[in-house]
Parts: structure tokens; C-alpha cells; sequence
């Protein structure tokens, strides 16, 4: 699997460096800034953009901090891509209000841009291809609510403060239990994302509340470590996770998790980088793309149990109706 | 003016107060932490009716395990006046080693020595860089930080390993005789790091390198040697815990070792070893790494925002290296 990839991304330099006349028919050159190689979710729009520029023989070039999230290592990687001038970027901000600036070299530059993931705060752009943080939140807190038949206690375990996904997502969480005046939100405690600290905080709260039938993490990472609490204390409560990685779906599959909401991170990668190839191409394309938030539970897994690198795009048509 | 008023001041001290005085510095400094230790426990058990039970003392001693394990090496490396800022990153790496090697071929014992001896090496190029190259502790350590991190998102790929055979995952959640199986192994290298450092030749030779390495090096103590030692344990303790995480998690991605370093480091430093060297020792850095995981457990016990935790966690570091300038007779450091 891994080997596919290095195969793949080899493939795509070569195409990028040689003449490539002979194999694309336009051939446009692309940039795609995504925040970091560290979250599955920006793998897998990647893989989704090479998919798509496959499909429509355009070039991809990837940029990405090698520090997770790094302002100023965007900055300067958009300063170098202007230089290059590709016919297009799909752009997603590490951070929606700092790189805005960026945003603004690239207009002047001349060169459209597709505003990807998440929203920035100013500039111009071809297009907005997202999802919406609060909607995941909001649809899979709908879905605790229902599988605890509107009765129980449970508990919220956020990301980092301050962070608009966070935020968005932990605002729909609490607005799917105002909802249900038998759920009593024990304690909302924030796991940074990160897994061990998910844990520990889970295995704490376990310690103060003999009774606990919920719980409602801002991503899958910090799930399964809520999950491994509650197993390591023999405890039993119904566990909701976000972002459809493989992992949440596995978990899903062996009744540890009950869902996750999904952030299409391929689709969203396929339809960003068609948006910007269409735009070149004066095909018709959607101002906005806004996927609806989609939960992923046992009935409806198994499509997301196929590897990322061996999906491949809808055709645009298709992907837009949905 | 201050010399001669001691004399005076120690005669009109009395019982328990003379004694504290006849007290080595660095026992007052254990017993001061003890103190602290203890008096949060109180407080803790007055504020919440869960705090004192066997089963949160076991969860609480179980959390610290891994934070004692990586400030224990940590803990021989601040002692020499130095410092290694890439253990987290070890952690990551080792741990997305390990994973990888237990997931391809089946064999945990694979997977395990492939953690540890990473976590080895990485120690060894740490200390070969300082010694040999030349490399301030804080920059050569800095630096093999942002090349693991590099290598292991390089490799992961944005992936996450998970699932590992219960034989495997018993080192982090296992019990034995009602016991977690992370707390013995958390009291063992408390021990092994107690009588290493207090005991052994090398032990006192890695202290008398903190304290005036120059002095250390004219009284015979191989100082290079004693340092590359210092650095290699450290890579190996994150090799260790880098196996407990992953047995503990039942899963590893490239982006865990990032908030591992800074709380290893105020372990060590709430423990009163001093990052001048020389001074400091393993009980201490136990209590440390006791009063953060505390810190934390308190805050979720009492649904405190543990957003707070991270600004506790600074006023404590910052209270504890005071009050030891306060007691501490001789050298002020």
C-alpha cells in the first residue's frame, strides 16, 4: 500500500517534469496547498485531487508544511508557487485568518483559486469546496441522542480551544442535546485531538461518574482513546467519533464505536481539484460546495472499508447532485 | 552581613527545626516535595469523593507511568547540565517502528526490540553529536527533533497502525495481581535509576560532570563517555515508552510525540533537578511527574476546564525552582 503511493507520487513528478504532450491532452499545472501530512483526513484529499487531475490529465503538485500547521511555512511556500505560476491552487489555509494575505498575493498574481476545507476569511475565489464542522457535529450528536432513546448522561471530549473546527463541532454537539431534555452533559473536557490525553481524561472522568452512557469526541483519534479507557475499566458507553478515518471505520465494524461523521476528505480533494480544472476550462461550476454531513454507523460502512488509494472520483455530474 | 548572623540563627533554632537544618539539601528538597504531594492529595480527597479510592490511585499511578519513564532518562541528562528536547519525537518514531514491524510480521518480540533499540540509537547519535561533534545539548537534540518528526511523517504518510495482539498490549493495560502492569514497571526503573544514581561510580560521575565538568574531567571521570551514557539511556527510556504507549493505545500515528517532551521536562523540573546540573534526583522527578499527572486527574474529578491544566502546570514548575533557590545553602542555582 505504501509502496502504491511512493509509485504513484514518482508517477505524478514525472509527468510534472517531462514533456508532457505525448500523454495529456491540456495538461494544466496545479498546485494543492493542504495543513499538514500528519491528519488521514488531508491524505485523503490529496489522493482525492490526484485522483481527479488523473481523470481530467492535469498536473498536481503538492505543498505541505513539513511543520504540521506552520503559518509562515505556508506563507513562504505560496510565495514560491506564485513564482512558478501554475494555472491554478486549490488552497487550503492552515489557518483562515493568517494566511489571508497569502491569499491576496495569489489574486494579485493573477492565478484562480479554489478555497478548499476551510472557509478563509477574505479574498477572491473561484469557488468554496467544504463541509460544514457544525453540521458533523450537529448530525452525530442527533445520532447519540437517538441511539440513547433522548436518555442519558454523557460526556464531550473537544480539540483544541480556539480552533474553528473545534469549535464548530463541539457547538453542534451541545446543540443536538439541547434537543433532549433527558441528556445531562456530565463534563466537556478538552483532549488537544490527541489520543493519549483523550485517555486519560476519559479514565479520569470514569473514576467520578459511576454512571456514564455517552460519549461525544471532536475527532476518531480521541474516540478510540475514550474507547480504550472505557475497555481498560470494563465500562460500557456508546462512543461517537469525527472524521471517517479507517480506523473509526474499523472500529465500527468490530461494535466498539457507534458512528462517525464524515468529513470526505476524497471527495472533497476530487471535487476541489475538478473546480479548478473546470474553471480553466469554462466548464460550469458551483460557486459553493458544501457536503452534507454524512454519518457513518454499521448500516452503512462498508464503502468507506475500501482503502483510500484504491478509490477513485465520481464523475463530477454525479458528485455535485449528491 | 548575612555570615554573621547564621551562627546566631542556627542556636535559637530548636527541635524539629534544628534537625531539618542537619538535613542534606537535597533530602530537604524531597522532603519539601513530599510535603507538597501530600497536601494536594488532601486537598483532592476533600474536594472530590472519587480522588481517594484504590481505583482512581491506581489510575493516577498508572498515567504517571509513562510521564516518569521518559523524565527518568531525561532526569540523568538535565543532572549533567543538559538537555534533550527530542524524546517526544523518539517516542513518535520508535513507536511507528514498532507498530509497523509487530502489524508486518506477526512477531511482537520483532516489534519490541526494534522499539527499544530505535529509541537506543537515536540516544547514541544524540550524545555522539554533543560529545563528538560538538553540539550544544539544546541545539543537537533540537535538531535530531525536526529530523524524526520529518521521518516519521516521511514514513506514516498520514496513516494510523492500529490493532495489536493482547500479549503485546498487556505491557500498558495489563494487570497483574490487581496491579497495572505500567506502575511495576514504573517502580522498577525508580529503583534501577535510585541505586544507578546514588550507588554507582557512574552515577556519582554523571552528578560530579553536572557540577563542574571541568573539575570531573581532571579528576579522571571520562566525561564524553559519561555523556554519551546519559543521552543513550534517555533514547532508550523513550524506546520503553514508546512500547507502553503503543500497548496502551492499541494504536500509533506520526503525530504522537509532539505533547510528550514539555510535560517530561516540568516533571524533572517541578522534581528540583536543576538545568545548571549537578543537582536533582529520580525520587524527585517521581514526585514530579505525580503532582502533573495529578494536576490533570483533580481537574477532570472536579470538572475544572482542564484548559487551566498547561497554566498550573507553569505556575507550579516556576514555584518549585524558586522555593529551592529559597532553601538551597550553598551554590545558589
Amino acid at each position: 500500500m505504501k509502496m502504491k503511493t511512493w509509485i504513484y507520487s514518482a508517477m505524478a513528478v514525472v509527468v510534472s517534469c517531462g514533456s508532457a504532450s505525448s500523454f495529456a491532452q491540456s495538461g494544466e499545472r496545479v498546485a494543492v496547498f493542504t495543513k499538514n501530512q500528519t491528519n488521514p483526513f488531508f491524505q485523503a484529499f490529496r489522493l482525492g485531487a490526484d485522483s481527479a487531475a488523473k481523470q481530467m490529465n492535469a498536473q498536481v503538485i503538492h505543498y505541505v508544511p513539513t511543520k504540521p500547521d506552520s503559518i509562515p511555512e505556508q506563507m513562504s511556500q505560496v510565495e514560491d508557487v506564485i513564482v512558478k505560476k501554475p494555472n491554478a491552487i486549490v488552497f487550503t489555509p492552515v489557518d483562515y485568518k493568517a494566511l489571508v494575505p497569502a491569499v491576496s498575493k495569489m489574486n494579485a498574481a493573477k492565478i484562480p483559486v479554489v478555497n478548499a476545507t476551510d472557509r478563509s476569511e477574505s479574498g477572491n475565489f473561484v469557488a468554496f469546496v467544504g463541509a460544514s464542522d457544525y453540521k458533523l457535529g450537529l448530525e452525530t450528536g442527533n445520532t447519540l441522542v437517538r441511539a440513547l432513546n433522548g436518555k442519558g448522561n454523557l460526556v464531550i471530549i473537544e480539540g483544541v480551544k480556539g480552533t474553528l473546527t473545534n469549535s464548530d463541532r463541539v457547538r453542534g454537539f451541545n446543540d443536538a442535546i439541547k434537543q433532549a431534555p433527558g441528556i445531562k452533559i456530565l463534563a466537556s473536557q478538552p483532549g488537544n485531538y490527541q489520543r493519549l490525553q483523550a485517555l486519560q481524561v476519559m479514565e479520569n472522568l470514569l473514576q467520578s461518574h459511576p454512571q456514564l452512557d455517552g460519549v461525544l469526541a471532536a475527532n476518531d483519534a480521541m474516540a478510540s482513546g475514550a474507547i480504550e479507557a472505557l475497555e481498560g475499566a470494563n465500562r460500557k458507553a456508546l462512543v461517537i467519533g469525527i472524521n471517517g478515518t479507517k480506523e473509526a471505520v474499523d472500529a465500527i465494524k468490530a461494535g466498539k464505536l457507534l458512528a462517525t461523521g464524515d468529513y470526505n476528505g476524497f471527495l472533497q480533494g476530487c471535487i476541489a481539484m475538478m473546480t479548478a480544472i473546470r474553471d480553466l476550462r469554462k466548464l460550469p461550476i458551483q460557486k459553493e460546495v458544501i457536503f452534507p454531513a454524512m454519518v457513518i454507523d454499521k448500516s452503512n460502512y462498508q464503502p468507506f472499508d475500501t482503502p483510500v488509494e484504491s478509490r477513485s472520483c465520481p464523475k463530477w455530474e454525479d458528485a455535485i447532485k449528491s | 552581613m548575612s555570615d554573621s548572623l547564621r551562627p546566631s540563627a542556627i542556636n535559637s533554632q530548636q527541635g524539629p527545626a534544628a534537625l531539618w537544618g542537619a538535613l542534606p539539601d537535597s533530602m530537604q528538597s524531597v522532603a519539601l516535595r513530599l510535603a507538597a504531594l501530600a497536601i494536594l492529595c488532601l486537598l483532592l480527597s476533600l474536594a472530590s469523593e472519587a480522588f481517594f479510592t484504590t481505583s482512581n490511585i491506581l489510575n493516577v499511578l498508572r498515567q504517571a507511568a509513562l510521564l516518569f519513564l521518559l523524565a527518568s532518562g531525561l532526569t540523568l541528562v538535565i543532572l549533567t547540565a543538559g538537555l534533550d528536547l527530542s524524546v517526544g519525537a523518539n517516542v513518535a518514531l520508535s513507536a511507528c517502528l514498532a507498530a509497523t514491524l509487530i502489524k508486518g510480521t506477526g512477531s511482537i518480540a520483532i516489534g519490541v526490540v526494534a522499539g527499544l533499540s530505535s529509541g537506543l540509537l537515536i540516544g547514541i547519535a544524540n550524545g555522539l553529536l554533543i560529545t563528538w561533534v560538538r553540539i550544544p545539548p539544546f541545539i543537537a537534540t533540537y535538531g535530531m527533533l525536526w529530523i524524526l518528526h520529518g521521518i516519521t511523517y516521511w514514513f506514516m504518510k498520514g496513516e494510523t497502525i492500529h490493532g495489536f495482539p493482547p500479549a503485546f498490549r498487556a505491557i500498558g493495560s495489563g494487570y497483574w495481581l490487581g496491579i497495572p502492569v505500567p506502575v511495576y514497571l514504573m517502580g522498577v526503573f525508580l529503583l534501577i535509576g535510585l541505586v544507578f544514581a546514588q550507588r554507582t561510580r557512574w552515577g556519582q560521575e554523571i552528578y560530579a560532570v553536572g557540577a563542574n565538568p571541568e573539575a570531573a574531567r581532571l579528576s579522571g571521570v571520562p566525561v564524553k563517555s559519561r555523556l554519551v551514557l546519559v543521552y543513550a539511556v534517555s533514547g532508550a527510556m523513550a524506546g520503553l515508552a514508546s512500547l507502553i504507549f503503543l500497548a496502551r493505545l492499541n494504536s500509533a500515528e506520526g503525530d504522537i510525540g509532539e505533547s510528550l517532551t514539555l510535560p517530561a521536562i516540568a516533571a524533572v523540573l517541578i522534581g528540583g533537578t536543576s538545568l545548571f546540573g549537578g543537582v536533582g534526583s529520580m525520587l524527585g522527578t517521581l514526585i514530579g511527574a505525580l503532582i502533573l499527572t495529578l494536576v490533570l486527574n483533580g481537574m477532570n474529578l472536579l470538572a475544572i476546564n482542564a484548559n487551566w491544566q498547561p497554566v498550573v502546570t507553569g505556575v507550579i514548575v516556576v514555584l518549585a525552582v524558586f522555593f529551592d533557590n529559597l532553601t538551597r545553602k550553598g551554590d545558589k542555582r
